[in-house]
């Protein structure tokens, strides 16, 4: 039989924010709907409403012409409405088998029998007496999926189901997912990936700011069209106009970097050598795991080395500790967003006020003074444009752009010489990608040194005055970016050489 | 010391019967940090089920109605807790150290008019076969039926927990208490649930002491044995029967360190009275240090606080 899922005015507003607004969208079975979004566009929140996980302030849920009263997940379920979360809602601790169990109606044997069954049909290999804990990402997946499958869904709802996916599993998945569709599954795609849109999806939803802004077939998308529905202005194609005279001053220089480690899963870095000049962006490009890690840890003086000399500003810096050396304005943007470079559980204006330098006045005679960090957390919050103004939010609840943006603006308080930065805009979407690289040339633009370290060529290229790659922790030489292409970039990080 | 075999049956009896307590607020204490909450209130709600068993038997005069009546006592106190946790959504550990407080401040206060009291004589089961049997008689039988209930207990839990639906989702539930919500089960309920359950057996392990073990009531008779019970919970991983062991270890390092005592061997008292706790937690230690299944069998949001997103 056919399903018909209609989403009819819902409405959802948080204090702070109007997650949906007045949202309105019909699916029919028998095709594959991608619901596309930037991070905080509402779409999680939409399908939280309709796995009945909350509950919406105005609107409804038709299927098939019935009115959902979706009060509860079990309403969901009741309902067949499947649904796997990004973050998987499976029990670590209990087995494959006891994970699809728990809410079964049937006696254990005939379940074990039903999910065999599902398993052959659609080639899945799990071992159901395994924890859960010692899964692939991918093979979690797998379990929410069956789960979905043993209550015969009419509705599959996948909320960004690739973050997790290696390649791989993403081809696995997609073929699964054409399966299901065409036994009449009708399958809610969720994803700000616009590739996976493209070859999966046969219309698009675009959300942006709570509401609904285009729905088309995706044939007559490509894109950079739905790139621009979905951030809502044209994407200006920035590339850095190379301003670098060769006659500037090294700002910063560092000789003789050598680390050695007995953690095998940590990379020897041998005899780098390079220097920034005023106003630009060194990139260090790379595969990830070849000492990106270790060099910035050493660069931001997390690690301190023996024998290493950085000279900062006409200053040997190579002894100072973190603070010392942002107290000599360096400024650092690490990786991990969550746990290295905020704190989750703090509000903003906490995460903020953890950089506490003298010339903050954050603290006066070992006493916080609140009024100052939060007047400075909201002037961070408004001038780069984090799409909240409540500094009293913990930051877990700010999206991973937005928390780069916040960690960015806090960085740059003292106005830095140096910024250093490892994957800005790693897991970012582009709206928040092309403000981020905006932002770094604009650094640039004011006479400050930047070192980009990324795994993405292609932000390198974009950012970069002088490129190097690092592979198995030595340092190719340093080229102008105008002299190198993706290609040759490639031979380098793959440990080729070029001539 | 005659060390002949009908004295070796004995005391491995009176070794048994002062596990009791132990075992059974561990096993209901383990039911609730499975479900994830992390009660530290076990002193409190012993020493209440203590005192309230006690003091109906004196007024009723009828065993059955105390026993029954501890457990009830436990099971309020209990709610108490249940309430300013999962309702209220307060801190687990601070709202189980008060109860703690109060429970020993109340039955203080309830327990004044009951000092001096004698006890009465708890009913043995098969008491003739204890005399008649040598050796197996004096452990096996003649016990009160508490006791033949406590040791069948960790068994029990052992198979709710292992084999039945319930204790399927409770283990769920303390696993991920979000998940189990997503999954549509009624996560405050079933912790609530638990922690009743933790508190009706944390009565019966208290009114053991005052009708059974020692039949009288005595300011603060359980003695840390609560907090003994909490640190079997943790250290036997949250499995049934490794706290059986535990508390049969405890309790007959006890016994056995008086006996010592009683002979005067020449070791300072103070290092005998700290043998139980110190060979319990080695014991313990080595029996489950197996990494992963200390993993598997750990509460993984034991003592957060879960609240549903509306």
């Amino acid at each position: 039989m056919a399903t018909d899922l209609r989403i009819s005015n819902i409405s959802k507003i948080y204090p702070g924010c109007v997650a949906n607004d007045n949202v309105s969208l019909q699916f029919k079975s028998g095709k594959i709907y991608a619901l596309l979004g930037e991070n905080g566009a509402g779409k999680s929140t939409l399908v939280k409403i309709l796995s009945g996980v909350i509950s919406p302030d105005n609107g409804e849920v038709f299927l098939n012409e019935k009115n959902l009263k979706l009060n509860s997940p079990l309403d969901a379920k009741k309902n067949k409405i499947g649904m796997v979360f990004q973050h998987f809602n499976l029990f670590e601790t209990l087995s494959v088998f006891e994970n699809l169990s728990i809410d079964a109606t049937e006696d254990n044997k005939s379940l074990r029998v039903r999910i065999n069954e599902i398993l052959k049909k659609y080639n899945f290999s799990i071992d159901l007496d395994v924890p859960v804990l010692n899964l692939s990402a991918g093979q979690k997946q797998k379990v929410e999926i069956i789960r979905c499958l043993l209550r015969s869904p009419k509705v599959l709802i996948m909320d960004e189901p690739t973050s997790v996916l290696t390649e791989q599993e993403t081809e696995e998945l997609f073929i699964s997912l054409k399966k299901f569709c065409d036994e009449g599954i009708l399958i809610i795609y969720i994803t700000h990936k616009l590739k996976e849109v493209l070859s999966l999806c046969d219309e698009v939803a675009v959300m942006r700011k709570g509401k609904v802004v285009s729905v088309s077939q995706t044939q007559n998308e490509k894109v950079e069209t739905l790139a621009n529905k979905m951030v809502g202005q044209k994407l200006a194609k920035i590339r850095k106009k190379i301003n670098i005279s060769k006659n500037k001053d090294e700002i910063f220089k560092v000789k003789h970097l050598n680390f050695y480690s007995d953690d095998p899963f940590e990379t020897n870095l041998i005899n780098l050598n390079f220097s920034v000049k005023k106003g630009e962006c060194l990139g260090i490009a790379g595969i990830s795991g070849n000492g990106q890690n270790e060099l910035f840890q050493i660069l931001s003086g997390e690690i301190i080395t023996p024998d290493t000399s950085i000279i900062f500003r006409n200053k040997e810096i190579a002894k100072l500790n973190p603070k010392q050396r942002r107290e000599y304005l360096m400024a650092f943007s690490p990786e991990d967003r969550i746990s290295q470079a905020a704190v989750p559980e703090l509000k903003i204006f906490e995460n903020v006020a953890l950089n506490n330098f003298k010339s903050s006045n954050f603290f006066e005679k070992g006493l916080v003074n609140e009024r100052k960090i939060k007047e400075h957390s909201k002037k961070i919050l408004s001038d780069f444009s984090v799409n909240t103004d409540n500094v009293e939010l913990k930051s877990q609840f700010l999206s991973g752009g937005n928390l780069q943006k916040l960690i960015l603006g806090r960085e740059l308080i003292t106005a830095p010489e140096l910024l250093i930065c490892y994957n800005p805009t790693w897991g970012l979407d582009v709206g928040a990608i092309s403000y981020i690289h905006e932002t770094l040339i604009k650094i640039n633009d004011q006479e400050k040194s930047t070192i980009l370290i990324s795994t993405d060529t292609e932000e390198l290229l974009k950012l970069s005055d002088r490129i190097a790659v690092i592979y198995k922790g030595t340092l190719s030489k340093i080229m102008p970016s105008e002299e190198v292409t993706p290609e040759k970039l490639g031979v380098l990080m793959g440990g080729g050489s070029i001539d | 010391m005659s060390l002949d075999i009908s004295f070796i049956g004995i005391l491995i009896g009176s070794i048994m019967a002062s596990s009791v307590p132990l075992i059974l607020a561990a096993s209901g204490e383990l039911i609730t940090e499975r479900s994830g909450v992390l009660n530290l209130g076990v002193e409190g709600m012993m020493i209440i089920g203590a005192i309230s068993g006690f003091a109906l038997m004196v007024i009723t005069d009828n065993l059955f109605i105390a026993i029954v009546g501890s457990m009830l006592s436990g099971v309020i106190i209990s709610l108490i807790f249940g309430f300013l946790t999962q309702s209220l959504l307060t801190n687990h550990v601070a709202t189980g150290l008060a109860l703690t407080i109060f429970g020993i401040g109340l039955s203080a206060m309830l327990g004044k008019n009951f000092v001096g009291i004698p006890g009465k004589e708890f009913p043995v089961l098969f008491s003739s076969l204890r005399e008649s049997i040598p050796f197996f008689g004096p452990i096996l039988f003649g016990q009160s039926i508490v006791l033949y209930f406590a040791f069948v207990l960790p068994f029990l839990t052992n198979y709710f927990l292992k084999k039945t639906k319930l204790g399927l989702v409770v283990r769920a539930v303390g696993d991920s208490p979000v998940s189990a919500s997503n999954q549509g089960i009624n996560v405050i309920l079933v912790r609530y649930c638990c922690i009743l359950y933790g508190g009706a057996m944390c009565g019966l392990a208290g009114a053991y002491l005052s009708l059974i073990y020692t039949p009288q009531w005595i300011e603060n008779m359980t003695a840390g044995r609560g907090w003994i019970a909490l640190a079997l919970v943790v250290f036997a991983t949250w499995s049934p029967i490794k706290v059986l062991i535990g508390a049969l270890i405890f309790g007959g390092i006890t016994i056995l360190q008086l006996h010592m005592q009683a002979i005067g061997f020449r070791i300072p008292v103070q290092f005998l009275s700290a043998l139980p706790y110190l060979m319990t937690i080695i014991v313990l230690v080595v029996i489950s240090r197996d990494s992963r299944k200390i993993k598997l069998n750990t509460p993984t949001s034991l003592g957060r606080i879960f609240y549903k997103e509306k």
